[in-house]
């Protein structure tokens, strides 16, 4: 007990970044609402980046910038932030996306909500 | 919005706000940021004084043929640096230019990458204010 | 300057479409130089791709590696031209070329005005320089990133279509394609963990040292790249999306989708799981009997649903299904037959697909009908579109002298090889299926009476490129020499079988 504690003490941005992606994965997959599907998605994408980053980072390590600071004091691997900040612009091209998508579904629909709107389309509801 | 204080203070804001956002899309090779950050930045600026002036008004400072253009000639910069490489005689996005490349610290370190960076900014921020200007008119 | 353009080909196959696609938004207003544009860079594409592909094959298979801004290996980014890269390449540039001539002066209808047409355009040459990149890179995070702009430009072409279904159809795509990606990013965050690198080949020969050590990771990773690209490539059970999007697609969107996009995840599945995690480990965690599982269950349901479905469309997305099975079983089976059977296979379904696709577009175009019930008599009014929709038929069932049968065969030989008795007979009743589904169509257009109505094939470019991609269909099954030779070499280079 004491060593599994140990473990996720240690490696907690791991147990967090699972934790955010259960979340994220499970409001998108339940969550009717396409806006909330879309904030899920976020979420999810979230998570990925923490344990993307987690990977890269180091206890006390330093900037990698090669004047800042001479002292040789490890510094983070920072090829993971490099790749994080590619991920990040997709997901917000991503978002931006869906974000009109929605716009568009909601000026026919008058509703954000998926079940509404398939009720709209099979003529079960009235707009 | 008809606030004076608001209107001021945008007034007041919106030339260092580019100013930075430039700043952060110059020196991306040099310190933390970048032409991501730095066009996000510039066309925040934009969308503030939009949001404060009202969309016609921002329309007039960035037009939709002005938006376009940019937007898809700031990516062919990209390629286009990419073949300075080719007719140097090195393989794509080569960083060879007449500077010194790789003097810490100095604007010029960079080579091309400084050159990408300015198109990759101006992309970024045109498309940030037609995100803006097609979300805004969607709505209305 | 030959020597120049020879040099940096695989940069200029990738490169050429993007740069038009960046070039055309400014144009819109002269809609003629666009549509031009984009034709004559298809068949730019097309020429380079041939010549490489030829390339490859008079050196027997030894890749030609470009390092980007000539960085080496493991530090920078490379386009690895191998026989696989080669093969895909020769497949996207010849199906894109048709596809995109058969949208000249088309777009109007479903499409809208200039600059909705150029914005499509754009879309289009994006996928199709994006589908060239992943046939040649050799780099995880770059893969990620490909798959990424595959599938915004795959949900922009959906909704290029105006009303809310198309809007509805694109959504859910995109929702489900990005926990694909999410997935995928996943993976490759495992991979980079253990192995310290992102270079394919650099990961596999590290994760060959470590694997034992970290047996869960390895097992992750692996599900979540087949998951992440399942989504993405409407493997079985994960394939909701795909009806709707591809039945409400613009034709030339469906026929790319349909025929190409959802390849282009499979062939990237195949280059991460053979090139990083090699046979050997697939071996060790019985991924290939999960393939071959998940292959037979694609072929049976896909083609059960298909015909269930009344409208032309959706029963060709739904075939789609059952055809990425076929694909499927056939990495699993991991033989040279098998393998080579079924990138193949691939080649002949994308051609084939779009075919179909495009011939089911101008049909529905010309005569405003969806049910395949309708099309009663079309084959005398249209002789063009229905002859080139029945021998695509032909070469989707498999019939001999047709291209599906080539690949068909291999994978029959390649079960047999492996004992595999069930994955033949799934393979046989999926074609038997595929008859049923197909066939009805077919006898009602010719054999039924034709109503009053004038129904004319389309214009001159649509029917160039009807009749260019039945060619193709009835060549690659007559004469499958150069390809399958390069389909066999590539399958050699995957199993690391010299």
């Amino acid at each position: 007990m004491k060593i599994l504690l140990g473990k996720v003490l240690i490696n907690y941005p791991y147990f967090a970044a699972v934790i955010l992606f259960a979340i994220g994965s499970a409001t998108v997959l339940t969550r009717s609402n396409l806006f909330k599907k879309l904030i899920g998605i976020n979420i999810m994408e979230s998570a990925i980046f923490l344990m993307f980053i987690a990977a890269g980072s180091r206890r006390d390590g330093v900037v990698p910038i090669l004047h800042m600071d001479d002292s040789l004091r490890p510094y983070i691997n920072p090829l993971p932030s490099a790749l994080m900040l590619t991920g990040i612009v997709v997901s917000v091209s991503v978002t931006a996306f869906a974000l009109a998508l929605i716009v568009r579904l909601y000026r026919f629909y008058g509703t954000t909500d998926a079940k509404r709107m398939s009720d709209i389309r099979n003529g079960v509801a009235k707009e | 919005m008809k606030d004076f204080v608001l209107r001021r203070v945008v007034a007041l804001l919106l030339p260092f706000i580019q100013m930075f956002g430039i700043y952060v899309i110059m020196h991306g090779h040099t310190s933390p940021g970048g032409a991501f950050a730095g066009g996000m930045v510039v066309g925040l600026g934009v969308i503030g004084f939009s949001t404060v002036f009202g969309i016609e008004q921002g329309k007039t400072k960035m037009p939709e043929h002005v938006t376009t253009i940019t937007e898809s000639y700031g990516t062919l910069w990209y390629i286009l640096m990419g073949l300075v490489g080719i007719f140097k005689g090195l393989p794509f996005l080569a960083n060879k230019l007449a500077v010194d490349v790789g003097v810490p610290g100095e604007l010029t370190s960079g080579g091309l990458i400084g050159l990408i960076g300015v198109g990759v900014g101006i992309r970024v921020a045109s498309t940030m204010v037609t995100l803006f200007f097609t979300m805004m008119e969607e709505e209305a | 300057m030959t020597a120049v353009i020879k040099t940096h080909l695989p940069v200029f196959v990738v490169a050429a479409p993007l740069f038009v696609s960046f070039l055309l938004s400014p144009m819109a207003r002269r809609f003629g130089w666009v549509q031009s544009l984009v034709v004559g860079v298809q068949g730019l594409g097309l020429l380079l791709a041939v010549y490489l592909a030829g390339m490859i094959l008079k050196s027997s298979g030894v890749p030609i590696i470009y390092s980007m801004g000539g960085w080496p290996a493991p530090w920078g980014i490379e386009l690895w031209t191998g026989s696989l890269g080669a093969f895909f390449l020769l497949v996207v540039a010849g199906v894109t070329l048709p596809i995109s001539l058969y949208a000249v002066n088309n777009l109007s209808d479903e499409v809208g005005d200039a600059t909705r047409s150029t914005r499509f355009f754009v879309l289009y040459l994006l996928l199709a320089g994006v589908l060239a990149g992943m046939a040649l890179t050799n780099d995880l995070f770059n893969i990620f990133v490909l798959v990424e702009v595959a599938t915004i430009s795959c949900c922009g072409l959906v909704s290029a279509r105006r009303g809310p279904n198309a809007a509805k159809a694109a959504f859910n795509y995109l929702i489900l394609a990005t926990l694909g990606s999410g997935l995928i990013l996943g993976g490759i965050g495992l991979v980079y963990m253990i192995t310290g690198n992102l270079n394919m080949g650099f990961a596999g020969i590290a994760l060959n040292g470590v694997w034992q050590d970290y047996p869960h990771v390895v097992w992750m990773a692996m599900s979540f790249f087949l998951v992440g690209f399942g989504v993405k490539a409407a493997l079985f059970p994960l394939h909701v999306w795909l009806p709707d999007a591809h039945s409400t697609a613009p034709t030339p969107a469906s026929a790319i989708l349909s025929g190409l996009a959802v390849k282009g995840y499979i062939i990237c599945l195949v280059k991460i799981l053979f090139g990083v995690f090699e046979v050997h480990l697939l071996d060790v965690f019985r991924l290939d009997q999960i393939l071959v599982l998940l292959g037979m269950l694609a072929i049976l349901a896909g083609s059960i649903l298909a015909l269930a479905q009344g409208e032309l469309k959706r029963r060709l997305a739904f075939s789609t299904v059952a055809q990425v099975g076929y694909i499927v079983l056939g990495f699993g089976l991991m033989n040279i037959k098998g393998v080579a059977g079924t990138l193949f296979y691939l080649a002949s379904h994308a051609v084939i697909k779009s075919t179909l696709f495009l011939a089911a577009g101008a049909l529905i175009s010309a005569t405003g009908k969806t049910h395949v019930k309708d099309f009663a008599g079309v084959g005398r009014k249209m002789p063009i579109t229905m002859g080139v929709f029945s021998i695509a038929s032909l070469g989707l069932v498999g019939i001999p002298l047709f291209s599906g049968f080539v690949g068909k065969w291999y994978l029959l030989l390649g079960s047999l090889e492996v004992g595999n008795l069930t994955a033949a007979g799934v393979i046989g009743i999926g074609s038997v299926l595929c008859a049923i589904y197909l066939f009805p169509i077919i006898r009602t257009a010719y054999f039924e009476p034709a109503p009053e109505d004038d129904w004319q094939d389309p214009g001159v470019p649509q029917r160039l490129a009807l009749v260019m991609l039945g060619i193709a269909v009835i060549g690659l099954g007559v004469l499958p020499g150069p390809l399958l030779q390069l389909a066999q070499k590539a399958a050699a280079d995957l199993l690391i079988i010299p």
